[in-house]
């Protein structure tokens, strides 16, 4: 069992994502923005983290969350991070990861919305074990 | 390109249009400065290949004149030492420039050597019009030469200051042979002594002159306007241009924000159908699930829709020069391509056969995987039930690869050939054969060809099936401009 975070503004797809998560047996917790997940996980450090790309308050906030983690932040770095977008569509099949790595993002893996819940966990797991 | 000849089978190449050469279309936008200097540059180098051709033709009066049956044929007199001096100066001249233009890239610089290269140029004609005849012969009508050039290259006052150069340099040489007595009048042609006697009278002199410069300044008025009317076009066209060029980003970009915001709720419906079917809710009665089973359906299509939607706009959009180009072990990109459509072909019992050699090839490896991909499950969507699909790839000697996705299913007519790379474009039988697609697949398959140079034939027999050949070549691909060796 392990302590995940979501953090995505669409509360749908954040309750529906939670309830698999739980049921297969992870703590979740959610946030709907960066700030308050940064918040969050200064008080206690995630396992894993789940992040959306866009916020509808700006386009890149997800991004600048992740370079946050991995770059300013010494507690953070480590924690293993899947993002998710709906706008990474150079991938040939809307279904899978995109196995991509950004140069200036290291060590994050991309999930492209919308995302099958198999595959979801089979990362997670891959990413925990 | 559409060949029936063969029996039956449909045969048609893709053909596009490279973009180096779209971009070569657009007229150049001379109000750009960083444009304006190879301009210059452009037609100071054309200035000197013209001034090639003028020494070849004095070359040939020099070997000519040594026969004299020829000079006599012609009515001419011996070449004298000015052509041969006349030559020299040109060539010295046209060296010197030549050089001077690759050197210099900076626009003042480059407009000083087109300068410079008019006035020598009008010296040294007006000493080949006092030599082969200022009066007598038309050819003080070269200067005109000039004067048009100017007013296509320059602007129009310094168009006016080459005519009024011309000009005055024309009466100085005229004024020195006829008032001035500094030169003695003199001419090529050999029966000309009576001519010459008749137009040196003063009367005759002045008017000569008051006519000749007439007419240039009427050439002057009338080339400088019509040049200027055709610069202001081409302003207004480069205007016309980069607004069309501003306003298709624009919509690229309005269409990846809107799709983005259409994905978002998909992502969220996609993701409670898959609570309900896959049970996380409790089991459902039977028709429920049937309902929640067409909801992730439908909701899939509509996905994948928008999916192929965005990749079609971020392969037209700007962003594409961002593409990371790497060389790809294209047997493993093949190979994982069909690993993709595996599911789809099982659930068909469709075989998907291979014969692929090894090959690399330098590409952006997303966008080439979306190109197998569409192509490999096309063929996979559109073969009868228990088909035969084969993939095959084949290295020639001089390094060119053919690509083969081959199937046995429904074909294509010959007549809709040239129309299937369009977007949205289905055939009847498509349709009818396999209702979810949105058309775009090998509309995407063409923008990813076109990227990267890929040449592609399709050959179909109606209800026999159909094949896509890929020719890869990296001596195509170093014509375009997205070869990432030519971006640095």
């Amino acid at each position: 069992m392990a302590y995940l975070l979501i953090v995505d503004d669409d509360d749908d797809f954040c309750a529906a994502t939670a309830m698999v998560l739980r049921k297969f047996g992870h703590e979740v917790q959610t946030e709907s923005s960066p700030e308050k997940a940064l918040a969050r996980m200064e008080n206690r450090l995630p396992d894993l983290v789940l992040l959306d790309v866009m916020f509808p308050e700006d386009d890149s906030a997800g991004h600048n969350l992740a370079r946050h983690m991995r770059c300013s932040s010494e507690k953070l770095k480590n924690v293993p991070l899947i993002m998710l977008t709906a706008l990474k569509s150079d991938s040939p099949l809307g279904f899978i990861d995109c196995g991509m790595n950004d140069p200036d993002l290291p060590a994050v893996h991309f999930l492209e919305k919308p995302i099958e819940f198999n595959t979801l966990i089979s990362k997670i797991n891959s990413l925990l074990a | 390109m559409l060949d029936n000849k063969s029996d039956q089978i449909a045969v048609y190449e893709l053909s596009f249009e490279k973009p180096d050469e779209a971009k070569s279309k657009t007229p150049p936008d001379i109000t750009d400065e960083s444009l304006r200097a190879p301009l210059l540059a452009a037609n100071a180098k054309w200035f000197c290949n013209l001034r090639w051709i003028v020494i070849s033709i004095l070359l040939a009066y020099e070997i000519f004149g040594q026969s004299e049956s020829i000079l006599s044929f012609l009515g001419l007199s011996a070449p004298g030492v000015w052509v041969l001096v006349t030559v020299l100066i040109l060539t010295v001249e046209n060296t010197f420039f030549l050089l001077y233009t690759r050197k210099v890239s900076d626009p003042a610089k480059t407009m000083a050597n087109l300068w410079g290269q008019i006035v020598v140029d009008i010296m040294v004609l007006t000493a080949v019009i006092h030599f082969v005849g200022s009066l007598e012969t038309a050819i003080a009508f070269t200067y005109l030469f000039h004067i048009v050039l100017a007013c296509v290259f320059l602007t129009r006052i310094q168009s006016l200051i080459v005519t009024i150069l011309a000009g005055t340099m024309y009466c100085g040489c005229v004024m020195s042979e006829h008032f001035l007595e500094i030169l003695t009048p003199t001419t090529i042609f050999i029966h000309s002594s009576e001519n010459l006697i008749k137009l040196s009278q003063p009367d005759v002199v002045v008017w000569k002159l008051f006519m000749t410069n007439g007419i240039w300044l009427v050439v002057w008025y009338l080339a400088s306007r019509l040049s200027s009317m055709v610069r202001e076009r081409d302003i207004e066209l480069a205007e016309t241009n980069r607004r069309l060029a501003a306003a298709q980003e624009e919509r690229t970009r309005h269409m990846l924000t809107t799709t983005h915001e259409l994905k978002s709720p998909f992502a969220a419906i996609h993701a409670n159908a898959q609570l309900l079917v896959d049970g996380y809710c409790g089991e459902l009665p039977d028709e429920a699930m049937n309902v929640a089973k067409k909801i992730t359906s439908r909701c899939q299509r509509l996905t994948t829709e928008i999916q192929e939607m965005l990749q079609l706009a971020n392969l037209s959009s700007s962003s594409q020069r961002k593409n990371k180009w790497t060389r790809l072990d294209c047997a493993v990109v093949l190979y994982w391509c069909i690993s993709q459509v595996e599911s789809i072909a099982r659930e068909r019992e469709i075989t998907i056969t291979t014969d692929i050699q090894p090959f690399t090839f330098a590409a952006v490896e997303d966008h080439l995987k979306m190109l197998f991909v569409n192509l490999i499950a096309n063929a996979v969507r559109y073969s009868y039930p228990k088909g035969q699909v084969r993939v095959t790839s084949q290295v020639g000697p001089t390094g060119q690869v053919l690509v083969t996705i081959s199937d046995q299913g429904i074909g294509i007519p010959a007549d809709k050939l040239p129309k299937i790379f369009d977007e949205h474009y289905r055939t009847n039988e498509a349709v009818r054969h396999n209702k979810e697609s949105s058309g775009l697949g090998l509309a995407i398959v063409k923008q990813v060809a076109q990227m990267h140079n890929i040449k592609i034939q399709v050959q179909s027999q109606l209800g026999r099936g159909t094949t896509f050949k890929l020719f890869m070549s990296e001596a195509l691909k170093k014509n375009s401009c997205s070869w990432p060796g030519r971006e640095g």
